[in-house]
């Protein structure tokens, strides 16, 4: 057993983080939130992360999109979950059909706010096995 | 037919000639008039008022002949028939008269039938005259009224604002008016064959229709032009019992229209987010509470019940601000007025809007000037979502560290609420639009600022239910203030 792994989450919601540190947090895993993805990636560069949570929506519209192409360009082994409240913006639908569209957003798995608990974790630990 | 008796002027100095001409004429129903000579004859014409069909006259007689009564007469009324009746019967006279313009000649002596063969062959040569002249003047003013009806048409074609082309069965553009020729950028000289036509899509619309098979055939389809957007609608030309004899395409500029409907497209998807969002806050530190994470701490569960009844608590007013614009755009929104102490309420809107600002470590300060107790006949809800919306864009729109204040004032007419930010300011074309529905400038820092276009409408509106006014300052990087001012009760 070495240091538990470390999660990025990323939301621009603080509900959100504190809701969802509190469930990774409880199964063990180490947490560190951010508001902003763009701190998100600089702690990455001083510890990269075992698994990213992003909000996909964050102010700025692409911003989870954009998170997950930085991680994945840097971290290609690193999976990337995103949660977003609006899967369809302005005539697109983002909710991913398949496999084919996770890879094209660069993510490992799609939730819809909110996340059940027992969902993320089950999520988490299969990506991370 | 006619009613009015045919009246007959008799001019022969011989009184048994015109005698004998009145008791025959009178007899087949004429109304006849005699006189002695020329000038009696001209007497007898004007005392009549003119209205003869007929001039019997003599050719030499004293005073005035017969040639010149005849000239008068003509010049008087030309539908007048002058008949000669003459001794001197030869052809020189008799040409002479009908280069006067007489209709024929009686050689005397004549009897009554000849007499009469004559009359009756004149008056039936002047009801043709008259006929033909009748229809002549007719056909000439619908003629002029078709040029007049085709000029206005002409002109209506000209001055509509859609864009018409007329292409004929040859496939040949035969009519396009000023602003088919703008927005098709066409500077071709009609007629010209479609297929020099630029736009290849509104091309190929035409070419359907004109190669589609029998029967009436519209197509319509959005095409867009030059950062325009037209609806071009193209229908055959079927005239009544004929073949199709062409094609007209009309342009329509629905721009504004696709404008607005990307406006309300997107307003959805924003109200569908900033519902969402708040709704899936709550859901979640509810599941959380089930899960048992909470590990049935009371403290704790009651910190995450107060956190979702917060994200509630936001949702509600975002669709009570939903529900105030419709109802004030169908005009059922009503006013619940009583006197309010404006400076009281804006103090207390700035009050809600503490936390907001400290989370982002934004300085908020009230003042007001003297008498900040001035009372207007408001509807305290109403004011209330004014103030809170002008203090929360302030906050919403300064940077981290930024500047808010509100300050009350109070003229003795007007008592004024301002709001004054050092946040990004705007620009003077945003400026414009701001109290628009759904309006929300565009630019890097408001991408980041989540809202519905709706609060600054919704505070406009609201203000001017109450005869009040709102008015605001700003240019980029200048910060911004707003200021709303209503009459003191």
């Amino acid at each position: 057993m070495g240091k538990p792994k470390l999660i990025l989450l990323v939301d621009d919601d603080r509900d959100f983080l504190e809701q969802n540190r509190g469930v990774l947090a409880a199964s063990g895993y180490r947490v560190s939130c951010f508001s902003n993805p763009q701190e998100a990636l600089q702690a990455a560069e001083r510890e990269p992360p075992d698994l990213v949570v992003s909000d996909l929506m964050m102010k700025a519209l692409d911003s989870g999109f954009t998170l997950a192409r930085e991680v994945k360009s840097r971290w290609p082994r690193v999976p990337v979950i995103l949660v977003t409240a609006a899967a369809s913006q302005r005539g697109f639908d983002f909710s991913p059909r398949g496999s084919e569209d996770l890879a094209a957003m660069n993510a490992d798995a799609f939730f819809d706010k909110p996340v059940a608990p027992d969902q993320l974790i089950a999520k988490v630990r299969d990506l991370l096995a | 037919m006619n009613e009015e008796p045919v009246r007959i002027l008799v001019v022969d100095d011989e009184k048994g000639v015109r005698e004998g001409c009145r008791k025959i004429l009178s007899v087949e129903g004429y109304q006849v008039t005699i006189a002695e000579d020329g000038q009696a004859g001209w007497e007898a014409f004007q005392a009549a008022g003119g209205g003869f069909a007929v001039l019997l006259v003599d050719l030499m007689m004293p005073r005035m002949t017969g040639l010149e009564l005849m000239k008068l007469v003509r010049e008087a009324d030309t539908d007048v028939l002058p008949i000669i009746i003459t001794a001197h019967a030869t052809i020189d006279t008799a040409v002479e008269g009908t280069k006067q313009g007489a209709y024929s000649y009686i050689p005397k002596p004549f009897t009554p039938d000849e007499l009469l063969l004559a009359i009756k062959n004149g008056l039936e040569r002047r009801a043709l005259t008259i006929e033909a002249r009748r229809l002549r003047e007719e056909r000439e003013s619908r003629l002029l009224e078709v040029a007049a009806e085709r000029s206005k048409s002409n002109t209506i074609i000209k001055c509509i604002t859609d864009g018409i082309l007329v292409i004929n069965t040859e496939k040949l553009i035969v009519l396009r008016n000023p602003n088919a020729a703008r927005i098709l950028s066409d500077t071709q000289q009609v007629p010209f064959p479609l297929e020099a036509l630029s736009c290849a899509e509104v091309k190929g619309l035409i070419a359907e229709v004109l190669d589609g098979d029998g029967g009436p055939t519209i197509l319509s389809r959005e095409v867009s032009l030059a950062q325009a957007t037209y609806m071009v609608n193209v229908s055959r030309v079927v005239e009544p019992g004929a073949e199709a004899s062409g094609a007209v395409a009309v342009f329509r500029d629905i721009t504004v229209l696709k404008k607005l409907e990307t406006a309300k497209s997107m307003f959805v998807s924003m109200v569908a987010h900033e519902v969402k969002n708040p709704l899936a806050a709550a859901e979640g530190w509810l599941n959380l509470i089930l899960s048992g994470l909470s590990k049935q701490d009371p403290q704790e569960e009651k910190r995450m019940i107060g956190r979702s009844l917060l994200r509630i608590r936001t949702l509600r007013t975002l669709v009570t601000e939903l529900l105030n614009i419709t109802a004030i755009q169908t005009g059922n929104f009503t006013l619940r007025r009583s006197p309010v102490e404006v400076g009281r309420l804006a103090a207390e809107a700035a009050e809600a809007c503490r936390d907001k600002a400290q989370e982002k470590s934004i300085s908020l300060s009230f003042t007001a000037a003297a008498s900040p107790e001035a009372r207007a006949l408001a509807d305290r809800d109403a004011l209330l979502m004014i103030f809170s919306n002008l203090i929360d864009n302030a906050i919403k729109y300064t940077p981290d560290g930024g500047h808010v204040g509100v300050h009350v004032s109070n003229d003795g007419m007007y008592v004024k609420v301002s709001v004054k930010d050092d946040g990004i300011g705007m620009e003077p074309a945003d400026r414009e639009r701001l109290f628009d529905e759904f309006f929300r400038a565009k630019n890097d820092y408001t991408a980041n600022v989540p809202g519905t276009g709706l609060g600054l409408s919704l505070v406009k509106r609201l203000t001017e239910m109450h005869q009040g006014r709102v008015s605001v300052e700003s240019s980029p990087g200048a910060g911004s203030e707003f200021a709303v001012q209503l009459p003191v009760c």
